[in-house]
């Protein structure tokens, strides 16, 4: 065997059981923060086709200076705002900067497939006597929603990848364990690769159980 | 039943309804007929405040409509109104679509709505579609589950926006015999078509529109045989019936 590969095993074997331990905080990280990206997805969507000035101007600023901004500063700055005013650990820190983060993104995807839908689904709802707010909430918001599952899809695996980024506030996630393993072993190059296989393991069940909804949801209609 | 009184409508610089008098009584079939961009289609959408007036009164039950926000809900749950792209909610299933707005709306009995329903599909002759999605179904299909859903509101007086003119050839007979049925069962209806047969045999009313304005309002029989109105004549010519 190739001197690469014995080292590379030997770093496998060595790492995996905090790996796994490390693995499981990514998934906590990534679900927590596409739960926090959904809802203010939802909210600020919402907001942004609402025929509220002032509503669309807070969400307008609110998904400029997110996307305007690196995700690492976003992390960096909510940890230190947020420790500052209340007690919070860098794991949350980090999970909610994430979810912050990716409620912008997510809003565009739900702005986008709300104002996909034909109007005259909205006019038959209204005709019908149902207000605006049970028309959003019945007829346009379900049929959105099936329309942004593929981007929302691509969202969450980005999201998962980006997990990665709130190793510099100390979570020890994934890539954080990847950067304290490389330090001690010296071994970077099979570290790295072994971290990135896991990663790449992680978004490949991902897409699967996406497929297979997406699938599962084109058989129900 | 409802009344329209000197409706005026304007999309930005264009002047689509100017100035519209209108009546129509308890179980009348009153057809509107026109060249396209007479405003026929907008006048209608006025009727259910899809479209708000300028300018003017509609006045339904002898209430006169305030055209506020909160208030259209209540008053388009009694004006039903039948789309030409039949417009059916296709993440529910025909029955579903059926019984979405008296469940919503009315927060009526499930178990009754359900039966109601299944009722109402039997009178258009879709029972066996009840489970069925509606991108199952045939566009004659479609339409009659856009009017059962809209009858299963109980509205007092139903719209129709051109219900026909998407379908193909074959399938417009079944759509217009549930309308001649429904016609024959008393309901008010307000038709936009270009179905002359059927305004011919069911109207009790043609009411011709021209540039925003009604040029011939008459019985049926006056219309088709005796108009003196030269635009009607030159209509009734290029329409040939």
């Amino acid at each position: 065997m190739p001197e690469f590969l014995i080292t590379f095993y030997d770093v496998f074997k060595n790492t995996y059981k905090g790996f796994l331990q490390a693995g499981l905080l990514t998934i906590e990280i990534t679900a927590i923060a596409v739960v926090i990206g959904v809802v203010l997805g939802v909210i600020f969507a919402l907001m942004k086709i609402s025929n509220s000035k002032i509503l669309q101007t807070i969400a307008n600023i609110y998904i400029t200076l997110i996307r305007g901004t690196p995700l690492i500063v976003q992390i960096m700055f909510l940890y230190f705002g947020i420790t500052s005013i209340i007690v919070l650990d860098n794991f949350w820190a980090g999970a909610i900067a994430l979810g912050v983060h990716n409620g912008a993104y997510i809003a565009e995807i739900f702005r986008g497939s709300i104002q996909g839908i034909d109007k005259g689904q909205r006019e038959a709802s209204l005709a019908l006597g149902m207000n605006s707010s049970l028309t959003m909430r019945r007829i346009v918001f379900p049929q959105a929603l099936r329309r942004a599952i593929p981007p929302l899809g691509n969202q969450f695996i980005i999201t998962l990848k980006d997990s990665s980024l709130v190793y510099v506030i100390g979570v020890s996630e994934m890539f954080g364990v990847a950067n304290r393993v490389a330090a001690s072993n010296f071994k970077q190059f099979e570290t790295f690769l072994v971290v990135g296989l896991y990663y790449l393991i992680l978004v490949l069940i991902f897409s699967a159980l996406l497929r297979w909804y997406e699938n599962k949801l084109d058989v129900d209609k | 039943m409802i009344k329209a009184e000197n409706i005026h409508k304007s999309f930005g610089d264009l002047k689509v309804l100017k100035g519209i008098d209108m009546e129509v009584h308890r179980g009348e079939v009153v057809v509107l007929i026109g060249v396209s961009g007479s405003g026929k289609s907008t006048f209608l959408r006025c009727l259910n405040f899809l479209e708000l007036t300028n300018e003017g009164v509609i006045t339904i039950d002898g209430k006169q409509v305030n055209q506020k926000k909160d208030n259209l809900a209540k008053i388009r749950a009694e004006v039903g109104m039948v789309f030409q792209h039949f417009n059916l909610f296709p993440h529910k299933t025909v029955l579903e679509n059926v019984m979405e707005a008296p469940l919503m709306v009315k927060k009526m009995d499930k178990v009754q709505v359900k039966k109601m329903a299944h009722e109402i599909l039997k009178k258009v002759g879709l029972s066996e579609k009840a489970a069925v999605y509606p991108n199952k179904l045939s566009g004659g299909q479609k339409q009659r589950v856009a009017i059962a859903r809209a009858l299963a509101m109980e509205p007092k007086v139903l719209l129709f926006d051109e219900p026909t003119s998407a379908l193909d050839p074959e399938l417009v007979g079944e759509v217009l015999q549930v309308m001649q049925n429904l016609a024959e069962e008393g309901m008010t209806m307000i038709v936009v078509t270009h179905e002359m047969k059927f305004a011919k045999n069911v109207a009790d009313r043609v009411i011709m529109l021209d540039e925003g304005v009604i040029i011939e309002d008459s019985d049926a029989e006056t219309f088709f045989n005796h108009s003196t109105n030269e635009r009607t004549l030159q209509f009734l010519e290029m329409v040939d019936v």
